[in-house]
């Protein structure tokens, strides 16, 4: 009983468990980049990054956002791609800062783990799930939208409502957005992965169907469809932004790339720059097509929205039908890979000790993470099932406005706390960017709709809960620090 | 030369080191044992996969150094963890960059099937449970013959004459059991079997004479007819000892330069109660 309280006045106090970091040698250790030419050579350059970014960040959300985003702010849903376009930037360049301050590679739940502390890692780690989690339900609600459409196009038959809709929308569950979860869960449970090759073609067909939609969609513009420009004002184009952010997920991706990039000094701005302006042209010409072809009104509730769009501008149905299919196969494979990102952050928040240690147990031979695979599909299953889309896209957008915010307050926070540091690259124009970064999330932030934030409070708040019950008591570092 | 070796990063099998042991000492050759795990997907998105894939990194970087141990002192052994999207593909690349000589694998699977069909070396495949003893080397090799074609008996004859081990060519006739329905009886089919030995075994000297005129002999050279109602039946019907290797070259039919394995190959390498190498047909030549 005695050694029992010796033991408790020694046990680290709460603050000292919140803030405790995991340290650079920890895990370099944990890594292994002490072996053999552990540094990685640098060997991508500009344009190939900007490539590299493009690909990673045009994603399925284009394909099904005009639907929810329209009818916010009208024909100046243009100008909200630029507002997300131009906050997603200055997070990507803060986020490139907290990357080249730790030295291995990881997530940004790692970056947070060792630069800000186990709690805001915790919460880091909470929105990445919402980031991959509620991004992979709502994805998958897209990829049935367009499923219906295909097959109508294809063989006259729909899937009927009840089984092919969220309750709200007048069904009962969306039977073919969980069949895509479980078929995707399939192949990650058989150890499948996706070659840079098949990457590279889902990124063409994506970007192919978008050129297509804008050069036939182009053809049905009605300028009278513009004349109210933005009916709802300011409010409704950063309440539009706010919807739209997640598709810029994945610009964080080039901001990863740094330790292999030449001259991250200069290339990983610029290629960030440049990515953000290719994605964000693309984007907006087709969303000027889109709200030029029709009225603002008839974007509400649209299934499928591009293909929709393209039926009533051409009168046939192979735009289409075209349009669908690609949306079909690009989706997929997007869904799989998101779905495959969720299971490993799971993995890495076990291996530190916030979540048990069953989702850190393996399949010997196909070396996946099979409890975690199926955990994340049954979840998964019953969000794309029940909860309509664009409570889905909003709440994948806080998750990762959160995660950036967090990011560039740490970027600052570590500019005073450890101003020494070693980086691999340095925000340039500090503080502005940082300021900017935080500013411009928190202006999102705010228009997005009050479910949305208070679901995300309870959500960060059960996360904390969670942190304080168990991941503090179970935290590795923790258990490292005590022996 | 360098022997690759497939070691899975769950180090279950010892088997293989056993084999690869064996083959590496009697040859002189150094061994790279290669754990291979999935590599990390290209789009990689903000590289959330990044801890799992340390994990695999680190568990099989372990693995290998244990299974290291395993082997012994008096061969070089070199480990390598390699990244590759499956299993097979990773063993036969990392078989390119080390311009290997042999890879060796574990027990028959679809793993070591899709490698039998895919790879341009030879491929040594571990019965299941192999043991060896400590400073095990070849002692006899064991060329699989099927009357047409000696140049793998040649080429085993060749290697055996190098590590000091003894040749042996070994057919094998399988006849299942005739149904007792058929009324022409057993016999019938017997004095079928009776004339295939007698051929093979013309055979058999036809490619022992040639051995003999070989540069290189081995010390002792011998023919076998293995019978039997299948293929684990022939293959015990022959008398094995440690040390012995079964050597069986692939169809001729596949693409050129590959092993593929025709159906009787095939079953040998499941059934064989010894290590089997699967020689590719224009390695042998």
């Amino acid at each position: 009983m005695a050694s029992l309280q010796e033991g408790e006045k020694s046990a680290p106090s709460l603050w000292q468990q919140m803030l405790r970091r995991k340290p650079v040698t920890v895990m370099t250790e944990e890594t292994g980049t002490d072996r053999e030419g552990g540094e990685l050579k640098r060997t991508i350059g500009l344009f190939q990054l900007t490539l590299f970014g493009v690909g990673a960040t045009i994603g399925t959300g284009i394909f099904v956002i005009l639907t929810d985003a329209v009818p916010e702010a009208g024909p100046a849903v243009i100008l909200a791609f630029v507002m997300a376009g131009v906050v997603a930037g200055l997070t990507a360049i803060c986020y490139a800062e907290l990357a080249g301050a730790v030295p291995v590679s990881g997530s940004s739940y790692s970056y947070a783990y060792a630069t800000l502390g186990e709690a805001v890692a915790v919460i880091v780690a909470a929105c990445l799930l919402l980031e991959y989690g509620v991004s992979a339900a709502g994805v998958a609600v897209g990829w049935s939208q367009y499923l219906n459409e295909l097959l109508d196009n294809l063989f006259s038959f729909t899937i009927p409502d009840s089984i092919s809709q969220a309750p709200e929308q007048g069904g009962v569950f969306n039977l073919p957005a969980v069949v895509l979860i479980w078929l995707c869960t399939l192949l990650l449970l058989r150890g499948a992965s996706e070659s840079a090759k098949v990457n590279a073609v889902m990124v063409m067909i994506k970007v192919a169907v978008l050129i297509l939609f804008i050069a036939v969609g182009v053809t049905g513009w009605n300028s009278d469809n513009l004349s109210d420009f933005a009916p709802a004002g300011f409010s409704g184009i950063s309440a539009a932004a706010g919807i739209i952010f997640f598709t810029y997920i994945g610009l964080d991706a080039v901001s990863t790339a740094g330790e292999e990039v030449k001259n991250p000094r200069r290339n990983l701005p610029l290629a960030i720059i440049f990515a953000l302006i290719t994605v964000t042209s693309l984007y907006m010409l087709v969303a000027i097509v889109g709200v030029a072809a029709q009225p603002v009104e008839a974007f509400e509730g649209q299934e499928a929205g591009l293909s929709a769009i393209l039926e009533d501008v051409t009168g046939s149905s192979w735009p289409a039908t075209v349009l669908a299919a690609g949306a079909v196969v690009s989706i997929f494979s997007v869904t799989l890979v998101v779905i495959y990102g969720q299971t490993r952050i799971l993995f890495a928040m076990s291996r530190d000790g916030m979540i048990p240690r069953w989702f850190h147990r393996l399949n010997p031979r196909t070396l996946t993470p099979v409890p975690a695979t199926i955990f994340v599909a049954v979840i998964l299953s019953i969000l794309a099932g029940v909860v309509p889309i664009d409570f889905l896209f909003e709440m994948t957008s806080i998750g990762t406005l959160v995660a950036f915010l967090i990011v560039s307050i740490g970027v600052m926070v570590l500019r005073q706390t450890a101003p020494d540091l070693p980086r691999g690259f340095r925000v340039p124009l500090y503080p502005l960017i940082p300021l900017g970064s935080i500013a411009g999330c928190i202006w999102i932030i705010q228009d997005l709709r009050a479910i949305t934030i208070y679901i995300f409070l309870i959500w960060s708040a059960v996360a904390l809960v969670w942190y304080f019950l168990y991941g503090r008591h179970h935290s590795m570092l923790g258990k490292r620090a005590s022996s | 030369m360098t022997m690759v070796v497939g070691y899975p990063p769950d180090g279950r099998r010892r088997a293989v080191l056993h084999l690869a042991g064996m083959l590496a000492r009697s040859a002189g050759d150094d061994l790279v044992l290669c754990a291979v795990i999935p590599a990390s997907w290209p789009p990689s998105p903000a590289r959330v996969d990044a801890e799992y894939h340390e994990h695999l990194d680190r568990e099989a970087r372990a693995v290998l150094s244990r299974a290291r141990e395993r082997i012994g002192d008096d061969v070089e052994v070199a480990t390598h963890v390699h990244n590759a999207r499956s299993v097979p593909a990773g063993l036969l690349e990392v078989c390119e960059e080390r311009d290997a000589s042999m890879l060796v694998t574990g027990a028959f699977s679809s793993t070591v099937n899709r490698l039998l069909h895919s790879s341009h070396v030879p491929v040594a495949v571990a019965p299941r449970g192999f043991r060896a003893v400590e400073g095990a080397r070849v002692q006899r090799v064991t060329a699989a013959f099927g009357g047409m074609g000696d140049d793998l008996v040649v080429a085993a004859a060749t290697v055996a004459a190098r590590v000091g081990a003894a040749l042996r060519i070994a057919s094998f006739a399988v006849r299942p059991r005739a149904p007792y329905t058929v009324s022409v009886g057993r016999e019938a089919d017997d004095s079928a079997v009776v004339e295939w030995v007698a051929e093979i075994r013309a055979a058999q000297r036809a490619a022992l004479e040639r051995v003999q005129a070989q540069p290189a002999v081995p010390s002792d050279c011998e023919g076998v007819v293995g019978r039997g109602e299948d293929w684990e039946d022939a293959l015990e019907d022959i008398a094995w000892a440690d040390g012995d290797v079964l050597v069986v070259g692939s169809s001729s039919i596949g693409p050129l330069r590959r092993v593929f394995l025709g159906s009787r190959s095939e079953k040998i390498v499941q059934h064989s109660p010894v290590p089997v190498v699967v020689v590719p047909r224009d390695e042998a030549a």
